[in-house]
């Protein structure tokens, strides 16, 4: 699914072509009321008036061509508006030009009869004229595809959270950690006692889970690490812990589940594939601007991934291009020493 | 009589070590924490029931009855695992979901017989792509060799089993399994009629309509045994 792309779908036909009508239909329309009650060749007025109407369409059609090409390519708000201002100086000059040619061209003027003042007021007049097209046609066709980014982040999101739902209370873990529980209350009653209140708070952020795109990460690692004391319940000496998160990155802002969903993959194709068991780290650390996230498990990475590390997988892609563009990054790698490693990168500023 | 209880989860192990101990008719003879070795342990112990968990990492619980030659009566016990329950169409003695009812368990083991004599084969597991039987000897009409495999006949079915006939043949009962011929061994229960065949050999027709034709030397023999 792209997000980004379909930047066209930010309008449709009608809403677009409706827009350049009315915008440049009143703009022309004043324009003409003016230099009519100026006085003047009315035909000539009326002819360039219209001319001008087309070639005004015609220029913010090709402009706005070039915003959605920008658009594709997520570039920085600074310097998406540096483009659209200059832009909007080369629209401006084209028209200010044209009216001055046709004008010569109909009535027999000269360039040196256009008083100084006189063009750049129009000038001004082409560019106020232009910035104000921009400024409505972006803000409203951003507006429509936030709209559209927030609904699809909505179904991605609810759609993790129903995987990890199902990979965290998912039948096989619940009984099993029921049965490895109910082993706990013969043999150690006080830790029985406390993996069933992890086991309850896991319970609870699942099903009481909100709609926030992000959470600091320290919410997030403590998830975690409920749900890891639970599997280690389970795999026992099997599974081998080490959590290194840099204190700069715990207040740091991550789409929720992220760690989790990465946890669960680690466990389930690497760990739990091995009869002797093996070690998870998981690393966070902000480095250059990002927030890199490291889930290293002990395992090979096979070249083909079972359907569901995929999808897990994809999910977090998508979810992480809808927040944040092509700014951040998931790999999954063989880090050569029979272990795998996936990296995933997150712009901090966001 | 004599059980193994395989499972990767010491305390899931454990548990079951406790439920079964109001159960004095079982002995345990072993535990096991992967495939490797449940094997060794099944072959040094042959016990008569394994309770064995389907889910383990390296090897699964198909896996392990997969490599025994002769399976033993088999409990599964297994947390929730919807897929494996349904690929086990035929004959797994019972499956046990985790946590398991001591109810649940007695009424398991309720349908556990010691085993009828040594060194006879009682059932075999037969895997076909996805799907997975436990058959019992008895079952079987019709074995047919295929270079090293055999080909195994039973309600309808007939996959491919990673043995060769005659390896099987050793382990049969002479008295319920015959000889037809170099390719095919057939369960004499399950004769239907037995006609004159060409050149002298008999034709059995089994139960279901399946013909099988015997070799020259083999239908003296069969003779004699049906005192024809």
């Amino acid at each position: 699914m792209k997000i980004w792309d379909d930047s066209t779908a930010m309008e449709t036909p009608a809403a677009y072509w409706g827009y350049q009508a009315f915008y440049w239909g009143i703009f022309t329309a004043i324009g003409l009321a003016i230099n009519l009650a100026n006085g003047g060749n009315a035909l000539n007025l009326v002819i360039s008036h219209i001319l001008f109407f087309f070639y005004s369409i015609g220029l913010t059609h090709v402009f706005r061509g070039q915003i959605l090409r920008w658009r594709s390519h997520h570039p920085s708000v600074i310097r998406m508006r540096f483009r659209l201002f200059l832009g909007i100086l080369i629209i401006g000059f084209i028209q200010t030009a044209l009216i001055i040619s046709i004008d010569i061209a109909l009535n027999g003027t000269r360039l040196q009869d256009w008083p100084r003042a006189a063009v750049a007021g129009l000038a001004w007049g082409m560019y106020i004229g232009t910035l104000v097209w921009t400024i409505v046609y972006v803000r409203i066709t951003e507006r429509r595809a936030q709209e559209q980014r927030e609904a699809k982040m909505q179904l991605a999101l609810r759609e993790a959270e129903l995987r990890a739902l199902e990979a965290q209370i998912n039948p096989h873990f619940l009984f099993n950690c029921l049965n490895s529980i109910r082993g706990l209350v013969v043999e150690d009653p006080p830790k029985a006692q406390d993996m069933i209140t992890r086991f309850a708070t896991l319970l609870r952020y699942n099903l009481n889970h909100d709609s926030r795109h992000t959470v600091p990460l320290s919410a997030e690692a403590e998830v975690v690490a409920d749900y890891l004391a639970l599997e280690k319940v389970r795999f026992e000496d099997r599974l081998r812990l080490q959590v290194a998160i840099d204190p700069a990155a715990a207040s740091l802002q991550v789409p929720p589940m992220i760690l989790q969903s990465l946890v669960e993959n680690a466990l389930k194709h690497g760990i739990g594939r091995l009869p002797q068991g093996g070690e998870i780290q998981i690393r966070a650390a902000a480095r250059n601007g990002s927030l890199v996230l490291e889930v290293e498990n002990t395992g090979e990475l096979t070249d083909s991934l079972p359907g569901d590390t995929q999808v897990g997988l994809n999910n977090i892609r998508e979810r992480l291009r809808i927040l944040y563009g092509d700014r951040a990054s998931l790999a999954l790698r063989s880090s050569g020493d029979g272990k795998v490693v996936a990296t995933v990168q997150i712009p901090k500023d966001s | 009589m004599k059980a193994v209880i395989i499972d990767d989860e010491r305390l899931a192990r454990a548990e079951l070590r406790r439920l079964l101990a109001a159960h004095p008719e079982i002995e345990i003879a072993g535990e096991a924490c992967n495939g490797d070795e449940a094997l060794a342990l099944i072959a040094q112990t042959s016990p008569d029931l394994v309770l064995l968990d389907v889910q383990m990492p390296g090897m699964t619980g198909f896996d392990v009855l997969e490599r025994l030659e002769d399976v033993p009566q088999v409990i599964f016990t297994t947390a929730y695992d919807a897929y494996a329950i349904k690929a086990f169409e035929v004959n797994a003695l019972d499956y046990l979901m985790k946590p398991i009812p001591a109810a649940r368990l007695a009424a398991a083991l309720a349908k556990v017989r010691p085993r009828s004599g040594p060194a006879r084969l009682e059932r075999v597991f037969v895997r076909d792509g996805d799907r997975c039987w436990i058959v019992a000897l008895p079952d079987i009409f019709l074995l047919e060799s295929e270079g090293n495999y055999t080909r195994v006949h039973f309600s309808g079915q007939r996959p491919l089993i990673r043995r060769s006939l005659n390896a099987l043949e050793a382990q049969l009962d002479p008295a319920v399994f015959f000889r037809a011929n170099r390719q095919e061994i057939l369960n004499l229960k399950w004769i239907d009629k037995v006609d004159l065949g060409i050149a002298g050999g008999l034709s059995v027709t089994l139960r279901g309509g399946r013909a099988v034709e015997m070799s020259r030397r083999q239908s003296g023999r069969l003779r004699e045994i049906l005192s024809l």
